[in-house]
């Protein structure tokens, strides 16, 4: 019940802690236990994106807005042809037909057809995700290594000026609103004021036409702005929750121990405190993993990313109804996948799940 | 996935699959800028990483421009924003072309048109020297196919069905001669703005409702410019075409960059990313001004091609007289609307909303298409005046109360619906403005604003809306939406129409210009149009915007406008600028040279700021071990 | 939870107490809050600067008044930097920057709020009577929970504020709808332990209702940890309501602070280089969206002093 009931900043925003696995893992330490415990974990993730799928159908079906109005622009249509243009796209069966047919036709990987790009959801979704997964995975990487690092430093400093200042800029940083932050930083990097020549490539993903490793810098001086402002905006929350974590497990009386025997500060944290600590903190970096995918919208949109975030907005505003529903499905489903890989591995980690 | 199957047959005619690496290339990049930054938490100051690779572009003129939309479709049979067909100009040959200088339309594909004495048949003559990308030879049997295959196949006539709706009939009698014969005298066949495709490559194609024409490179085309590559939501990038008839372009390439966010083009422009910037549709006041300053860079602001205005909603309605919408009924009224834009302010628009980069708004066509710009006489002006707008409204009917609010028919205080672009800072802007000036005039405002009204638009559910068209160098169209024929059939289905304006005077002028192929005639015939639609008070054009946008003079050393003296480079009606502009003796090598240096300033500096953050990290972190031992 | 017996001492102390009595140990319960909290720096630091901002929201029909958005009756040229007259110069339409800051907090924070609450009640209704009720409908309800909770939130709440008309209301109910589900999930477990208390078998064993044990036994044991969750949500739902203004799909004649940073960005302010039309709104977003965490954090670590947290 403690994690539970331990209300942190960790469940500030989606409740990572709680959306992440339960602390009742497997009962039993058997292989067959852990299998079964497993079957349940997938088979609950499973009924999860089931459900995902039936919001992301009826949910976008309250857009105000008929499609095939916008797919036919100002021209002069007779109630015939836009008849058939619902026959072509389905909108004219009933709800519930369209349903089935969305849901049969999702279990094969086809999306539908996007009404303004003319091209199947797939296809939009697997040429922006590619893009998506660089500045996300960039910025993952960096952000929980930083977050770890210093939440460690914090954690065994705890109290004394170097904790304050960290965590302090750590709160600081995690209040502002990334979109704002990633304007500043192209005014001040890309613009340039005053003295700061503009470093870095105002926005997208590549200058075009570069090829072999000249592609590759150019895309890597693309993705240094973004990757600054998500890991900046996020690497807070990774290190607040090592933070407590440490600072719970230094309570134990195993470290007083460790340095009575007189380890050294460092060995005692590395070997010991350390490993027990990092259990919430994998937790957070699994549905951290998932909720980056749909966190970027808006640095992906301040940065003109062609990515996912900045593909959502576009098909929202149509609406483009199989676009959208693909695309939240797509971010839905990479929390759940994420939550319920870090359920699978939590075990594995953590002995005293198993007792 | 299926796309990909249909097409597969007209794949293998040409050349090979494009961009398959691009995934281990995002990779690479990914571990690059990875490295880049944690190696910086250890080692500082990382040596710089050579960047000896951009020989690829060497001695390459390479014109950027940043566009602010995101192509739709390259098919010029789907394609509908101003991005593609700005590309499809460049791509394809028309039948005729506009002159730069005064708009008259000029040989395109076509040397020669002439109508027959009934104005029913019109004939073209098809030049002989134009050649498709692929060596072969365009005829007038391409134009004849083009157009029948929109007469015929709903697919292909998506975006430019409306050029063909009146054709009868059309053939290719020889390979220099196309013959077009019509339903009804049409006075714009000089005007006809379909870009011409290969006969031999698009007759393979299936569906073209579903065809993007994007799947291989470069596509065969005959205009100035030949696409080699693209990749959606960021760039389409062309090359130019040697063999153009009218002469090749002097740049060697042209890339259309996309950015979501203007200001990141105007940065970009003002490092030398892009040597363009188109605004979407104009640079924003600050943005101009901000650019003036700038050494190298030359910002074009000329009159535009667009109107601005506030349209009233006359009561929606359908062909079969049926009724529908919701407008306010005090809008039926001729002195309610009138009173309305007598109390907007247009001058302060001009100076506030726009700072100066528009036109005062009066007739319906922009002063830059001289022959049909129409100016209302002074009688019949309806100038700012809010006192009079006020004893208007007086005179209507509509008092004020007790509370000074306005009450209509029904009892009830007005307030009007405005419908706006959620994405357009101008219409926001003026909404302001209206809620203030009529609040005075005791009227309550909301704005309804909306990523895309087509639906309560369609449907005629509001009282008014923002309007504004880019009109053509041959008017017709947007004069063609006001008419009763372009409502809907019945409320069901979509007309032409632009706000259910119906009106039986207009109408009949409408009728005459469209049949009469005097010019000087014609054009008289289009301003008492435009002096109809004034009077009526239904289209209140409050502004002219210009075309405001912004290239590097070292980097074009011309670039031609269009009208010539004072025009817009991006969205011409034509390849004029694109196809006329002159790379910088010195410039391009320049630039070239300063983006790699900042590539390497860029990564230094990140790596730097790195280095000094970890290096700050570990000091601490052996202080304060020492301090425990 | 078993390091805060001493509020269930009270609740029980109460329930065999005159009233003026329970009142009492309330009031010494909050005395012993407040003293805890105050050895808080950084939770007094949020607190004042709440204060602070509550004090200029409040106050602004008095300093500044409402024509501070008037478009037409703008006292400066459009986007002066700063200047003796305009201290934060003006924006696009020549209104005076700072005025429209201070204006705008009033929107931001209620929003803020409101959702905030919204949220919150949401969360703790269905928390409360999940943990109360049990049996199948808490399975629903807490299924329900679950698949709200693996919802992308921002994703979600743009789906909602474009399925809804542009106002206010809908930025609020669609920061509330997505954001519940966290504090239904502690209310339940708090309401779990609760009621698994000796003294709730007594009250329910002298006859007391559904109703009686959930607002005079549940309710009281809840609300420290609801005020908690509350000014952490509060902070969220600031910056969920900046994003969502700045995305456009806020009410456009309504001046907060995100919908400011939208029309610098609209106006072009971060390439003609006009920093100081984007920098306050931000910074005040930042400020407040800080403060609320500071306190909710100060408050949590009063409450579980196992967590040292903010100390």
């Amino acid at each position: 019940m403690t994690a539970e009931a331990t209300p942190s900043l960790v469940e500030k925003t989606d409740g990572p802690a709680e959306a992440g696995p339960s602390v009742h893992g497997p009962r039993a330490r058997t292989r067959t236990a852990y299998l079964r415990y497993v079957a349940g974990k997938v088979g609950g993730a499973a009924v999860s994106l089931l459900a995902v799928l039936v919001t992301s159908f009826f949910l976008f079906r309250l857009i105000p807005g008929d499609p095939v109005k916008y797919m036919t622009g100002g021209r002069q249509v007779s109630a015939e042809q836009l008849a058939a243009y619902r026959r072509e796209f389905g909108l004219d069966l009933p709800l519930w037909q369209q349903f089935t047919e969305y849901c049969g036709k999702a279990l094969t990987g086809d999306l539908g057809t996007s009404y303004q790009f003319n091209a199947p959801v797939i296809d939009k979704i697997t040429e922006a995700l590619p893009n998506t997964l660089l500045l996300t995975g960039t910025a993952f990487v960096l952000y929980t290594a930083l977050g770890v690092f210093l939440g460690t430093r914090a954690a065994w400093r705890h109290g004394r000026l170097g904790d304050r200042l960290n965590t302090g800029l750590a709160l600081t940083l995690y209040s502002i609103p990334s979109f704002w932050l990633g304007l500043l930083l192209i005014i001040v990097f890309s613009v340039g004021i005053g003295p700061i020549p503009g470093l870095f490539p105002t926005g997208g993903m590549e200058s075009g036409g570069e090829e072999g490793f000249a592609y590759v810098l150019d895309v890597a001086h693309h993705l240094i702005l973004p990757v600054i402002t998500l890991v900046a905006v996020e690497y807070g929350q990774t290190l607040l929750v090592t933070r407590s974590a440490l600072l719970d497990e230094m309570g134990s009386d195993y470290l007083t121990t460790a340095r009575a025997k007189g380890l050294r500060d460092d060995l005692v944290r590395r070997r010991h405190a350390v490993p027990n600590a990092m259990l919430p903190t994998v937790t957070l970096i699994f549905v951290n993993l998932g909720r980056t995918v749909a966190g970027v919208i808006l640095v992906e949109t301040v940065f003109s990313w062609p990515g996912l975030g900045g593909l959502f907005y576009q098909a929202l505003s149509v609406p483009d109804l199989p676009l959208v529903q693909g695309l939240f499905f797509i971010f839905a489903a990479a929390v759940i996948v994420m939550n319920t890989l870090a359920d699978l591995i939590y075990p594995l980690l953590d002995p005293r799940v198993g007792r | 996935m299926d796309t990909h199957d249909r097409y597969s047959q007209y794949d293998r005619t040409k050349l090979t699959p494009v961009r398959s690496l691009r995934p281990i290339r995002l990779l690479l990049a990914a571990a690059t800028a990875a490295l880049t930054l944690t190696a910086a938490l250890t080692t500082p100051l990382n040596p710089a990483p050579q960047r000896a690779q951009a020989a690829a572009d060497d001695g390459k003129d390479v014109l950027t421009v940043a566009v602010a939309q995101s192509v739709d479709s390259l098919s010029p049979f789907l394609a509908t924003r101003l991005v593609s067909t700005s590309i499809h100009r460049l791509m394809y040959e028309y039948l005729t072309n506009y002159d730069p200088k005064d708009n008259h339309a000029v040989p395109g594909l076509a040397t020669k048109w002439e109508p027959s004495a009934d104005k029913l048949t019109w004939t073209y003559t098809i030049r002989d020297n134009s050649k498709w990308s692929d060596g072969k030879q365009a005829t007038a049997e391409d134009a004849a196919w083009t157009f029948n295959k929109m007469m015929t196949d709903e697919g292909a006539a998506t975006a430019n069905g409306s050029f063909v709706a009146n054709f009868r009939k059309v053939t290719a009698p020889s390979p220099t001669k196309l013959v077009i014969e019509l339903k009804k005298p049409q006075a714009t066949m000089a005007a006809l703005d379909v870009p011409i495709v290969p006969k031999h490559v698009w007759e393979n194609v299936g569906d073209f409702s579903k065809f993007n024409n994007d799947k291989t490179f470069p596509i065969v085309g005959n205009g100035p410019f030949v696409i080699t590559d693209y990749a959606p939501d960021s760039f389409v990038r062309l090359k130019a075409n040697t063999s153009f008839w009218r002469g090749a372009p002097k740049f060697d390439e042209l890339v259309f960059r996309y950015y979501k966010d203007q200001d990141a083009a105007v940065a970009a422009l003002r490092k030398g990313e892009v040597s363009f910037v188109a605004g979407a549709p104009a640079l924003t006041p600050a943005q101009a001004a901000s650019l003036k300053g700038e050494e190298n860079i030359k910002v074009n602001d000329a009159p535009g091609r667009r109107f601005y205005a506030l349209a009233t909603n006359p009561g929606a309605r359908a062909k079969n007289g049926e009724k529908f919408g919701d407008g306010h009924e005090s809008l039926l009224d001729q002195k309610v609307r009138q009173a309305l834009f007598m109390a907007v302010d247009r001058k302060t628009i001009i100076d506030r909303v726009f700072q100066g980069h528009a036109v005062e708004g009066e007739g319906y066509i922009p002063p830059r298409f001289s022959t049909y710009h129409w100016k209302p006489t002074d009688g019949q002006k309806l100038s700012y005046a809010p006192d009079k707008a006020s004893q208007l409204l007086d005179q209507a009917g509509y008092k004020k109360n007790a509370d000074g609010k306005r009450v209509g028919k029904d009892g009830k205080p007005i307030n009007y619906r405005i419908l706006c672009h959620a994405t357009d800072p101008q219409d926001k802007a003026v909404g302001k403005y209206l809620q203030e000036w009529w609040g005075e005039l005791g009227i309550g405002v909301t704005l309804n604003c909306l990523d895309n009204v087509t639906d309560p638009w369609l449907a005629g559910e509001y009282d008014l809306a923002f309007d504004g068209w880019s009109v053509n160098p041959d008017p017709d169209f947007v004069l063609s939406i006001h008419t009763c024929a372009a409502l809907p059939a019945t409320p069901k289905d979509t007309g032409a129409t632009d706000n259910f304006i119906c009106d039986k005077q207009y109408d009949e002028l409408y009728e005459k210009q469209l049949a009469e192929y005097d010019p000087a005639k014609r054009a008289d015939l289009v301003k008492q149009m435009e002096s109809r639609l004034y009077d009526t008070g239904y289209m209140n054009v409050m502004a002219y915007p210009n075309a405001v946008e912004a290239y590097r003079t070292d980097q074009i050393e011309s670039i031609m406008t269009m009208p010539q003296d004072a025009g817009n480079i991006y969205g011409q009606d034509g390849y004029w600028g694109w196809w006329s502009a002159t790379p910088a003796a010195d410039g391009e090598a320049a630039s070239e040279e300063s983006s790699s240096a900042g590539v390497i300033i860029g990564i230094v500096a990140g790596v730097v700021v790195l280095a000094g953050a970890g290096a700050f990290f570990t000091m601490r972190r052996r202080a304060t071990a020492e301090d425990r031992e | 939870m078993t390091t805060e017996a001493t509020p269930q001492d009270q609740a029980q102390a109460a329930k065999t107490s005159p009233r003026a009595l329970t009142r009492q140990r309330r009031r010494h319960s909050a005395a012993r809050f407040w003293k805890q909290y105050r050895s808080h720096r950084a939770g007094l630091f949020g607190l004042t600067a709440l204060l602070l901002f509550a004090l200029i929201a409040l106050t602004a029909p008095l300093t500044i008044g409402s024509d501070v958005q008037s478009v037409t009756d703008a006292p400066g040229g459009p986007l002066e930097s700063p200047s003796a007259e305009f201290p934060l110069g003006t924006d696009q339409f020549g209104r005076s920057l700072l005025g429209l800051v201070v204006w705008g907090s009033r929107v931001s924070l209620l929003v803020g709020l409101l959702a905030a609450v919204l949220s919150v009640a949401i969360g703790a209704l269905i928390g409360i009577t999940a943990g109360h009720f049990r049996g199948w409908y808490a399975t629903v309800l807490m299924r329900i929970t679950d698949w709200f909770l693996v919802m992308p939130t921002l994703v979600l709440a743009i789906a909602l504020a474009t399925v809804m008309s542009r106002s206010l209301s809908t930025i609020i109910l669609a920061i509330g709808v997505t954001t519940w589900p966290t504090t239904a999930r502690l209310v339940r477990a708090q309401t779990l332990a609760v009621e698994s208390r000796p003294y709730i078998e007594r009250a329910k064993a002298l006859g007391g209702g559904h109703w009686h044990i959930m607002s005079r036994h549940v309710l009281p044991n809840v609300i420290p940890l609801v005020l908690a969750q509350t000014t952490l949500i509060i902070s969220s739902a600031i910056l969920a309501e900046a994003t969502l203004a700045f995305l456009g799909l806020g009410d456009p004649t309504v001046v907060s602070w995100g919908g400011l940073l939208q029309d610098a960005r609209e106006a072009g302010a971060v390439s003609s280089g006009k920093w100081w039309y984007l920098v306050p709104p931000g910074i005040a977003i930042a400020i407040v969206a800080l403060a609320f965490t500071l306190c909710g954090r100060a408050v949590e670590s009063v409450l579980n002093p196992r967590l040292g947290v903010a100390r």
